[in-house]
């Protein structure tokens, strides 16, 4: 029986409504508890700031970031934020850690727990590349995973939509899920991945797919009614159509409200849309290129259905790669970059571009002012999540960076200085003086994940949770983020402490420990005889057009590292 | 003026990556420091002066240093690297990486050098004497630049991919040089006195002019007229189309 308690923490947990306070946090066996024994190890954090540890909710740390370290063997030799990446030699507790945009495993499980980050969540699983991930997520030190299983081009979902057969679309939703040990639905440009495979994409909501006679809007929400009958944790993820074009966060809003009608079944939102910066586009060209998000924002703010997240850019060098085959095709030729595009059969196809947001572009200057608008112009920070959609708009190593110019409108506006007059002509950053307090950044870190995750045990400080925890040596009420940035920047940096499961991970801003974290997957039930009738279909579709078989295509139980399986049982 | 001699006490199997032998972290230090400052040998540090003999004549700034190797240093690698003022002189041969990243400063090689020869390196001269092997002035993998600056003189030949990516700086070759010289270029002037094959594939910008034979010529170049360089003609071309370049190839 292992105990720990943290003694006079400076606690700031939203899920109980607790605004740095000073309190104890007892620990036994990785768990909170009310009280521990006289024999428990004491963390002295008298004048540290104590939350949950960080979850992200949607990064690219395993699978597609392979291809990403593939096309970019330069990116090992990078070293921007120095003690974090680049190349760092083993220790007696770590292993030798390369890259920074696409870092090896090793690396990319310190360097969250340095930042006092415990869970992420793979946002993008091809259901046939699903096993090569869970090898990655098992050489992912320290952090609980789970991972997002792509269905928003997949031959079968589509032909089940267009024939309207919603118990065997849940059916197969359930039996994909759990060939990828995946843990929700992701959907990247519904229909459009399948419409590459063709050269060409799908414009808008109510573009018929090539050869499928169904159209996003009807993916969308034939994606959604079957996630709710399985009573997925999750809502669906959603990566809306026409990312990353002018204008086009009308097509966003356009989908937002398309799920107005959509009722979940648990309490969770109803949709989760991703990385909405690269969605949030105003302006008919790359010429008159302006911000959307207001727009975005002022509709988020009246509706009470969807959470999203930010995508914020981050300057320097990023590598972006997405199941979104098409617009990776678009910046490699825009940009003359390399490019990687990959097709798996029948189910999506993705790509991956290197790119460097620079200040001096104005295009960029208004990205990276996009999602800082979006996060403070939406009022409720329970809707948003906070992310880069990491490597996308930049590497996670620069969250700290990033909670700055969401606390500091100094801070904001020293970046702001060096833009051209172009840039900020397009963008309404300038005219926000919100700050965001840490309570707030807790929820945008920590709680909003909880809940849109459905996973109570995560992301809170509650008794009977996970001994997740991070400790910052920074008190709230003494340092005040929106001058002394600079401190809270080193202080989220590097966390004096982070807990994973009740065991000390770091320690003054350094690895102690590397415990092995835990892979969380769905198991939905459904009816064997509705079960049998889509087996029955895949088989055919296994004959006809795999390359593998349907044998070879289930992750084992072997594949999984310290498996929690969350059952579900759908109703049909 | 500070002269620190080097000499290898015994021939050396496993190479010795040495990337802070320079004239800057040399400048100002007695023999005693610089046997204690420490290199890679295999998969762990050694003191320098574990492999050399090593003297020092006086004592001054990095551009008043001069290091002189004697004899073969055929594995030793990494030699100048990031170098930014003073001299280094090798009397002999020596192994790969010399001159990476250099800033300014001068290498001359009496001897013949391995892969990898001044890659990346931004200002300075180097002059080798020799042969080169493959990548003289190149990038690393991944990179879209190479040399971006300082000049490269070799007064043998070289290998394969001759100035990879380069983006600026000059490169001369007096000899031959092997494939696909000058591929991916961004900027850069490189001058080949000798032979070369398939050369400036994918250039973007920048300048190639081959005095010698070009065998296997890409068929992505467009002529225009001729060039007069030193009193000598040439035929220009123009390329590579494939990717709406406007790097310019002289040839005979």
């Amino acid at each position: 029986m292992s105990e720990i308690l943290i003694k006079n923490a400076s606690v700031c947990d939203p899920a109980q409504g607790i605004n740095c306070e000073p309190m104890d946090i007892c620990i036994r066996d990785g768990k909170i508890v009310e009280r521990v024994s006289g024999n428990a190890k004491v963390i002295d954090a008298v004048g540290k700031l104590t939350m949950a540890g960080g979850f992200d909710g949607h990064t690219h740390s395993a699978g597609k970031i392979n291809v990403g370290r593939f096309i970019n063997p330069n990116d090992a030799r990078k070293n921007p934020v120095p003690g974090l990446s680049g190349q760092v030699a083993r220790t007696e507790k770590t292993r030798a850690q390369v890259g920074y945009n696409t870092p090896n495993t090793y690396a990319i499980g310190y360097r969250y727990a340095k930042l006092g980050y415990t869970t992420i969540c793979e946002a993008a699983i091809p259901l046939l590349a699903a096993r090569h991930t869970h090898e990655e997520f098992k050489e992912i030190p320290i952090l609980d995973k789970m991972g997002l299983s792509l269905f928003g081009s997949n031959w079968q979902v589509m032909e089940y939509i267009r024939d309207k057969e919603p118990e065997k679309l849940a059916a197969y939703i359930a039996w994909g899920l759990k060939a990828s040990r995946g843990y929700g639905v992701k959907i990247v440009n519904p229909g459009g991945g399948e419409a590459w495979g063709w050269g060409r994409n799908v414009t808008g909501l109510y573009d018929p797919v090539p050869n499928f006679d169904v159209t996003p809007a009807e993916i969308l929400i034939g994606l959604a009614e079957a996630n709710e009958r399985l009573r997925l944790p999750h809502s669906i993820h959603v990566h809306c159509n026409n990312l990353g074009k002018p204008g086009n966060y009308a097509t966003t809003i356009e989908t937002m409200k398309l799920f107005e009608k959509v009722k979940p079944s648990r309490d969770r939102q109803a949709l989760h849309v991703t990385h909405v910066q690269f969605n949030a586009y105003a302006g008919t060209s790359w010429r008159d290129f302006e911000t959307g998000a207001p727009m975005v924002a002022d509709y988020v703010n009246g509706a009470d259905h969807l959470t999203f997240d930010l995508g914020q850019v981050i300057f320097g060098p990023a590598v972006t790669m997405t199941a979104d085959g098409p617009v990776e095709y678009a910046n490699a030729r825009m940009l003359h970059e390399k490019w990687s595009n990959q097709d798996i059969e029948l189910e999506d196809a993705s790509g991956v571009v290197p790119l460097f947001y620079s200040p001096k572009s104005f295009v960029n200057a208004v990205q990276w002012a996009i999602g800082l608008e979006l996060a403070l112009l939406v009022k409720d920070p329970w809707k948003i999540m906070f992310t880069t959609d990491s490597p996308n708009g930049g590497s996670f190593v620069n969250y700290p960076e990033a909670f700055t110019y969401l606390m500091s409108a100094k801070r904001r506006a020293e970046v702001i200085s060096g833009f051209s007059k172009m840039a900020l002509d397009r963008m309404v950053l300038p005219g926000i003086d919100r700050e965001l307090d840490f309570y707030e950044l807790a929820v945008m870190t920590r709680s909003t994940q909880s809940k849109m995750y459905s996973r109570p045990e995560k992301g809170n400080l509650k008794v009977g949770s996970d001994a997740d925890i991070a400790i910052y040596d920074l008190l709230p009420g003494q340092v005040d983020p929106s001058t002394e940035y600079a401190k809270v920047k080193q202080a989220f940096s590097g966390a004096a402490y982070t807990l994973k499961g009740g065991e000390i991970v770091v320690k003054d801003g350094e690895i102690e420990a590397t415990p092995k974290g835990k892979t969380y997957w769905v198991n939905a039930k459904v009816p064997k005889s509705i079960d049998a009738a889509m087996q029955k279909d895949i088989d055919r579709k296994f004959r006809k057009y795999y390359t593998v078989s349907k044998a070879n295509y289930m992750v084992e139980d072997s594949y999984i590292q310290k498996p929690v399986e969350i059952d579900t049982e759908g109703v049909f | 003026m500070q002269l620190v001699k080097l000499s290898l006490k015994k021939a050396n199997k496993i190479p010795i990556e040495a990337d802070n032998i320079n004239p800057d972290n040399f400048a100002g230090k007695s023999a005693e420091e610089i046997k204690a400052i420490p290199v890679w040998y295999g998969n762990g540090q050694c003191p320098l002066g574990d492999f050399f003999y090593i003297e020092v004549e006086g004592s001054d700034s990095a551009e008043n240093t001069k290091i002189v190797f004697e004899g073969d240093v055929s594995r030793v690698k990494r030699i100048g690297q990031n170098m930014s003022a003073g001299e280094i002189e090798i009397n002999g041969n020596v192994d790969m990486h010399c001159g990476f990243g250099m800033k300014g400063g001068k290498v001359v090689i009496n001897g013949d050098a391995d892969s990898w020869l001044g890659c990346e390196m931004a200002g300075g001269e180097i002059i080798l004497n020799g042969s080169a092997s493959y990548y003289v002035g190149a990038g690393y993998r991944g990179e879209a630049c190479g040399m971006r600056g300082g000049k490269i003189t070799v007064n043998g030949n070289t290998k394969d991919y001759l100035g990879e990516h380069m983006c600026g700086g000059e490169i001369l070759v007096k000899g031959d040089v092997g494939l696909l010289p000058a591929i991916s270029n961004n900027g850069g002037k490189i001058v080949i006195e000798g032979n070369a094959t398939m050369p400036a594939s994918e250039m973007k910008n920048g300048t190639v002019i081959i005095k010698g034979e070009v065998y296997d010529l890409l068929p992505s170049y467009k002529e225009e007229g001729t060039e007069e360089v030193e009193g000598v003609t040439y035929r220009k071309l123009v390329g590579d189309v494939n990717i709406g370049g406007k790097g310019v190839l002289l040839i005979k």
